[in-house]
């Protein structure tokens, strides 16, 4: 570059030799060449100088699968049908497979396959089918009422048949119509036009979804704090997916021959399946922040405890369900008292409680033995300070008082729906006759009421951004985080954040 | 355990007992505590670390004994140097240490006789704190007290006099202002008896405890119950309680040796929500939501609001608060309290050198105080900073660390072109203190006197009256000033401006006191029946907010009668306008300002006025008040409306902002040379288009030779290019607005990458053609220049029309004619030069500020080098159409893309038949 001249000297000098027509010929595209050489040394320059803009880090929509079209199965499903299992089997007509999918999954089977507990040394099967929990208990004696959530048609007593493809329900998941409804047993209501919603058939909405899980614990919002009716129309601030970006239940929960994502702790045990659960880093990077300030708390803070800072926002949710009251003729109100179910309170837009998690949960299992004395955890979360696998979560805790074995030290199945059960006669000793025939445990005859709780990790509701808590919630005197229960020497801001070993952060990756 | 405790007992019973051995056993007693009992909850979570100790009072006896108020000064004094403390507080002090007579307090009222609180008057507090040596009294120490002792935490003036006489010993007189006290009926002052009524200490638990009782402490202060007022501050703690009026010591909250119990030992490091009891608005909880009652003198000098909550979480009707997700103060947000930036100026933890007192060669000085003896002795002069009305304690200012002493903002500007030229000029709260939020005065009118008491204002943020909760608060926008700062520089700093209308009078002027203004509107509660003649213009009675104004020559002439009825003389309305610096309210990256064309555009933020007056009282013109801080050169202009804004001028303030900034008459010059250029070569192009039908050219008998090297070549397009794009990218940063489609910062970085890509270029022309001898081409030679270029500007006026034969054969050569080696000779030797050495001198403010300073600045290098553009411009032109003159319109385009030039042959080896004749050519010429 420095000499440039001597090149172009030699070019004169050799071109001045050169026929002159010859030339002309030569140089016909000079002024392409020149165009190029001339833009590459203006733009070379102001690419490598002109700084570029950073990088996104984060493209959550390259994640998220298109809206799929559905087949309109009007002139496919002309009727008429009689029952649910009618339809059933003109579903089994064109998708012959589908129906044997869905039967191995929990939404028919409501149980896991056998896991290994660690805590109770054996490999156990769990799931609503055979589970105590400490809102309606168990469903065990109490079948028709519960099952009326079940993806199948007439599961009234323990002799259901969960081999007989034409009990499966295909529309409580694929009704569009939003006309559908499922009544005791789980058979539909008298007055569904079943031709109507089998036309209507396409992928399930967030009514599907909600029309169960919406409701668990008997009604809207009271079981978790953070799936409820509100998302049916939700507005970003409750819940950034759904309401600002109109996310469905299966854009995260995505499904795969039946097999929907995603699993529960209150009905797991055991070690932790983590290919079936969603994530938040599925679709997010792991550091998603600008800040690295906030990047590094994401090794011990899960995305949810910033970015769920209350629950319940709209509808209040159950947080007390003390069952020893009921029975009496008290003034009644189904947010306080119900003289079937006893004392209750509800609160709406919550902030949880925060306690370690590893994903696993230590599960009370029918006949384990309880301290009446103090609260029995009937699922706590797995994992402390110690834990590399662990980290904060936030938790609905939901408190009650159920009833228990005074003799055998354990909590009680009680009937409490149908014939000679507790809604009906109020007798808590014949509730707990009749139920123990059901589920196999035994009744002293000596029954009292014990303290419970039970953890629900807060996962929906996500709040936009700008909602997420901010450094002052958590690091200051009257903040969120009790830091000395959670095993820290005092505010990690302060005294310094956990330091796992080389070791144990290296399992952690 | 053993041990310790006789170790302990040794030191009690040691005879040479002091403080300073008594805090060393606290301390032991306390580390011991700590480790034995509480474990790790003490230390993280455990409410205090101070030890208990007995409630003394002044004499030094246990007060639960003679029930008597506590003093601070003996109490804490057990363990801490409160004299020295309350010795080296300015907040204590308030300005008493330095008192002077009125009129040398520089950049003060005439009228003032301190730089603090204590004799620094303003309009918004307004009454005047008298000295002795006034003829009426306004207002008297113990008036101070009672007025204003809610913003001061005591100590100096409420318990010494500036001599350090203390109060209890000066004895009352009617006419002594530290002893006396006007009343208000009477209007005559009163002796004043200290003794009875105490005096106010320096109050250590209105910032050192927890819920500290404010309102009873102001309560009693304002009664004149001063002996009460620390005592009353620990109402609703539990140590002390109300019998039949009378505050008494509660026996349950002492132990039995007469200490307080451990859970009545709350003291702390003062948190937000202390100091925030007397600065402005604090909201400490992030749960409930924020809301401000109308615009106080407590916050709304500024609007500075210091919470973490993020602003769509207010209360109040704040305008578009669903998208405002910002915190109110990334600070608060951020957990960094007030005193972590207004620290204890001999705190160990916080203490750094300056430059002034530091070694060269010392990053670090490691010898500090130790803990222990910042804990007896913990000086309570508070790190401060250089705001405009913080005048108080002057040897302070500036000793807080600065955004710079904690930030590294060149870490994270990359993004900003120039970044040190903008730090250099426009401060980081410039553009991290985009808008305020909450409500702030705009005008204080104290001409006039409102029946509620309230002052007569304006506040400006709000869409109608502040107090109001469904008010629209819309905020605003502060204005930037240039800010002289103590540490050099004058950065361009966000400002609020307040506006303030008084009445003076007398020799030397002296603000009208309350009083007097009082009895010349009122009597009794109600306005006085010739005031409600001239200002009740609806004649129902009162006066509304706009019947009370001094808008008209009666109105103004009826109350100054009034005052000199009073005996006033030389009475006048006065009026002032006050800068309040804003450096609180910050916010971080994403929410600043990064809109270049924020201050780069016609609307520049640099230049936005704003309004000080929505009416001019008596027509009376302000005064800028804060000139020695503030190099202003706006001016005050009359609003639409009637009222008054400050204009900022930033030419006359030195600045010169690209986008905003233009010398008019370059602007007009350059679009006339450019324009006249173009009108020319368009119409002697139409007029060689005309011709050309009129007298088809004959055939002239041409030859085709190599005229431009390759690197000639190469050099004239890259350098066409480039004069190309510098002068485009050039016009949209002089005019950023003509050109909403470009991003200002990529455009500036293009001009400047651009524009070294054309210095390099040069540089490569200069070599080459001095190595290639082919800079002849370029010097015209001396002899018969000017016959030459005359014939050849014929031949482009005349002989070019007739199709004459060019009057110099172009050849490898002899490439140029006269005119154009001329015109070269100027453009490289001038032009190009000049606009090169500006330019670079520009980019160069980032790297050596200095040079250009030197130089002019700005001011003058900018409209220098917009002027070379401009001719630039006007030279790109003509260059481009005169290559249309060559033997065929396209034939010297086509040369300078292939080399090769169809030229005419002349006669004789090159020399112009027109050469050889140019003496007579030039005859006929004249």
């Amino acid at each position: 570059m420095i000499f440039p001249h001597l090149f172009f000297e030699a070019t004169v000098l050799a071109s001045d030799k050169r026929d002159e027509r010859g030339a002309m010929n030569n140089s016909k595209y000079v002024w392409l060449l020149g165009l190029v050489v001339t833009l590459a040394i203006i733009i070379t320059p102001i690419i490598l100088f002109v700084p570029d803009k950073a990088p996104k880090r984060d493209d959550p929509w390259a994640h998220v699968p298109p809206a799929k079209v559905h087949t309109d199965h009007t002139p496919l499903m002309q009727g008429p049908y009689e029952t649910g299992s009618d339809v059933t089997k003109a579903c089994l007509d064109c998708h012959p497979t589908a129906v044997q999918e869905v039967m191995q999954t929990t939404h028919w089977t409501w149980e896991s396959e056998p896991v290994y507990d660690p805590d109770h040394g054996k490999y156990v099967t769990l799931g609503k089918k055979n589970a105590i929990n400490n809102f309606c208990i168990s469903i065990e004696s109490n079948w028709p009422a519960c099952t009326a959530c079940h993806t199948g048609y007439g599961w009234t007593d323990e002799s259901f048949d969960f081999s007989n493809e034409e009990n499966v329900d295909c529309l409580v998941c694929h009704d569009n119509s939003g006309t559908y409804k499922k009544s005791k047993g789980g058979y539909p209501a008298d007055d569904v036009d079943l031709v109507a919603v089998a036309q209507s058939v396409a992928s399930p909405t967030r009514e599907n979804c909600g029309g169960c899980h919406f409701k668990g614990g008997g009604g809207n919002a009271v079981k978790h704090g953070d799936l409820d009716e509100s998302l049916y129309f939700p507005t970003a601030r409750i819940d950034v997916h759904m309401g600002g970006y109109d996310f469905q239940c299966i854009t995260c929960h995505q499904t795969q021959n039946h097999k929907v994502k995603g699993h529960a702790p209150s009905v797991s045990v055991g070690i932790l399946n983590t290919e079936n659960q969603v994530h938040c880093i599925d679709c997010h990077s792991e550091q998603p922040h600008d800040d690295p300030r906030l990047n590094e708390h994401t090794d011990t803070v899960a995305c949810q405890t910033c970015h769920i800072p209350t629950m319940a926002k709209k509808e209040a949710t159950k947080i007390h369900w003390d069952w020893s009251t009921a029975g009496q003729d008290l003034p009644e109100d189904p947010h306080q008292y119900l003289k079937i179910k006893g004392t209750f309170a509800y609160e709406k837009n919550l902030p949880p409680e925060y306690y370690w998690y590893n994903g696993t949960v230590s599960r009370y299992l029918k006949g384990d033995l309880i301290d009446p004395s103090r609260p029995t955890p009937m699922n706590a979360p797995n994992g402390d300070i110690n834990d590399p696998n662990a980290k904060i979560w936030p938790f609905k805790v939901h408190r009650g008082k159920q009833i228990y074995d005074t003799v055998y030290g354990y909590f009680l199945v009680p009937k409490t729906f149908g014939e000679g059960g507790y809604w009906t006669e109020f007798d808590w000793d014949k509730a707990a006759r009749l139920g123990s025939e059901a589920s196999g445990l035994k009744y002293s005859g000596h029954y009292d009421f014990a303290p419970t709780e039970f953890y629900w990790p807060t996962t929906h509701m996500v709040s936009p951004k700008e909602d997420a808590l901010q450094c002052v919630d958590c690091h200051s005197e009257n903040g969120r985080l009790d830091w000395i229960a959670l095993g820290y020497e005092g505010d990690p801001v302060k005294v310094g954040g956990r330091e796992l070993t080389p070791a144990i952060s290296k399992k952690t990756r | 355990m053993k041990s310790l405790i006789a170790y302990i007992k040794s030191f009690l019973l040691s005879s040479q007992f002091r403080p300073r051995r008594l805090f060393q056993v606290a301390l032991l007693i306390v580390s011991t505590l700590v480790f034995i009992s509480s474990g790790q909850a003490a230390l993280a979570q455990g409410p205090t670390l101070h030890p208990s100790f007995p409630m003394l009072d002044e004499n030094g006896n246990n007060v639960l004994e003679t029930g008597n108020p506590v003093s601070t000064m003996k109490t804490c004094g057990g363990c801490h140097d409160t004299e020295y403390i309350a010795g080296h507080s300015f907040h204590a002090d308030v300005g008493q240490s330095a008192m002077t007579e009125p009129g040398l307090v520089t950049g003060g009222h005439p009228w003032d006789t301190s730089p603090g609180f204590f004799g620094k008057w303003n309009p918004i507090t307004y009454r005047y704190l008298t000295p002795g040596s006034d003829e009426l009294l306004d207002l008297s120490r113990p008036d101070w007290v009672r007025e204003f002792g809610f913003r001061h935490v005591g100590g100096g003036p409420a318990s010494a006099t500036e001599d350090g006489i203390p109060l209890t010993k000066v004895p009352p007189y009617k006419a002594d202002p530290d002893a006396n006290i006007l009343n208000p009926k009477t209007g005559q002052p009163e002796p004043w008896d200290w003794s009875k009524s105490g005096v106010v200490e320096m109050n250590c638990f209105l910032c050192h405890i927890p819920n500290p009782n404010n309102p009873a402490r102001i309560k009693a202060l304002a009664s004149g119950d001063f002996k009460w007022a620390n005592t009353a501050t620990l109402l609703g703690t539990g140590i002390v309680t109300t019998t039949n009026g009378q505050l008494t010591w509660n026996p349950q909250a002492f132990t039995e040796d007469g200490k307080l119990a451990k859970e009545y030992v709350t003291m702390q490091d003062p948190t937000n929500s202390n100091c925030g009891q007397c600065h402005g608005a604090v909201h400490a909880t992030n749960d409930a939501p924020l809301v401000l009652q109308g615009c106080d003198w407590n916050t709304a000098t500024t609007g500075e609001v210091f919470a973490p909550q993020r602003l769509y979480k207010t209360g109040m009707n704040l305008k578009d608060k669903d998208q405002l997700s910002r915190a109110w103060d990334i600070h608060a947000e951020r957990v960094v309290d007030c005193v972590d930036c207004h620290a204890s100026l001999n705190n160990p933890v916080y203490f750094q050198g300056t430059k002034d007192n530091q070694l060269n060669h010392l990053i670090f000085d490691a010898r500090r105080i130790d803990i222990e003896e910042y804990l007896y002795r913990p000086s309570h002069q508070f790190a401060k900073g250089q705001s405009v009305q913080g005048t108080v304690a002057p040897e302070f200012q500036a000793s807080m660390r600065r955004c710079e002493g904690c930030h590294d903002p060149d870490a994270v500007h990359d993004w900003l072109p120039y970044k040190d030229a903008h730090f250099a000029n426009v401060s980081c709260e410039t553009c991290h203190i985009p808008k305020m939020y909450a409500p702030a005065f705009q005008q204080i009118d104290r001409t006039v006197v409102r029946l509620d008491d309230d002052i007569q204002k304006v506040c400006r943020g709000a869409e109608g009256d502040p107090r109001h909760i469904e008010t629209l608060i819309t905020g605003f926008t502060p204005i930037l000033l240039p800010h002289q700062r103590i540490e050099g520089g004058t950065p361009l700093s966000p400002f609020n401006l307040v506006g303030a209308w008084y009445w003076v009078y007398g020799y030397p002027e002296r603000p009208v006191r309350m009083i007097d203004l009082k009895a010349a509107y009122l009597d009794g509660d109600h306005y006085r029946r010739d005031v409600l003649e001239v200002f009740d213009g609806n004649g129902d009675g009162t006066l509304d907010e706009t019947e009370l104004r001094l808008d008209t020559p009666e109105k103004e002439a009826l109350i100054k009668k009034n005052l000199e009825a009073r005996g006033l003389s030389n009475v006048h309305i006065k009026a002032e306008v006050q800068p309040y610096s804003i450096s609180h309210n910050v916010t971080n990256g994403e929410w600043a300002i990064k809109e270049c064309t924020v201050c780069h555009s016609k609307e520049s933020r640099v230049a936005a006025p704003m309004q000080v007056a929505a009416y001019v009282p008596g027509g009376v013109a302000p005064e800028f008040f804060g000139d020695e801080a503030i190099p202003h050169a706006g001016a005050f202009v009359q609003t639409e409306d009637g009222g008054l804004s400050y204009q900022p001028d930033v030419a006359g303030e030195g600045m010169y902002v690209f986008g905003y900034s233009h010398v008019k008459w370059i602007d007009w010059l350059g679009i006339l040379a450019f324009l006249g250029t173009l009108g020319g070569v368009m119409v002697h192009g139409g007029m060689r288009v005309y011709s050309a039908y009129k007298t088809p050219p004959h055939k002239v008998k041409t030859k085709t030779v190599y005229m431009y090297t390759v690197y000639e070549r190469l050099w004239h397009w890259l350098q066409a290019a480039a004069i190309f794009i510098l002068v485009f990218t050039g016009l949209i940063i002089h005019k950023p607005d003509m050109f909403g489609l470009f991003s200002f910062p990529y455009v500036v970085q293009v001009h400047n990458v651009i524009g070294f890509l054309l210095l390099a270029n040069a540089f490569l022309a200069v070599f080459y053609h001095l190595v290639s001898g082919e800079i002849k081409q370029f010097i015209p030679q001396p002899r018969g220049f000017f016959n030459q270029a005359v014939v050849q500007a014929t031949f482009y006026l005349r002989g070019i029309f007739k199709g004459e034969e060019h009057p110099f054969a172009k050849t490898p050569q002899k490439k140029l004619n006269p005119l154009q080696q001329i015109t070269y000779f100027g453009l490289l030797n001038v032009l190009l030069p000049l606009q090169v050495i500006t330019g670079v001198i520009i980019w160069g403010m980032q790297t050596w500020p200095h040079l250009a300073e030197r130089l002019g600045g700005l001011p003058v290098l900018a409209p220098i080098h917009s002027l070379v553009a401009w001719l630039f411009a006007s030279f790109i032109v003509m260059h481009m159409y005169l290559t249309t003159t060559g033997h065929t319109p396209l034939a010297s385009i086509k040369a300078m893309i292939d080399g090769w030039d169809e030229v005419e042959i002349h006669n004789g080896n090159g020399r112009h038949p027109a050469e050889q004749n140019a003496n007579v050519e030039t005859e006929e010429a004249k």
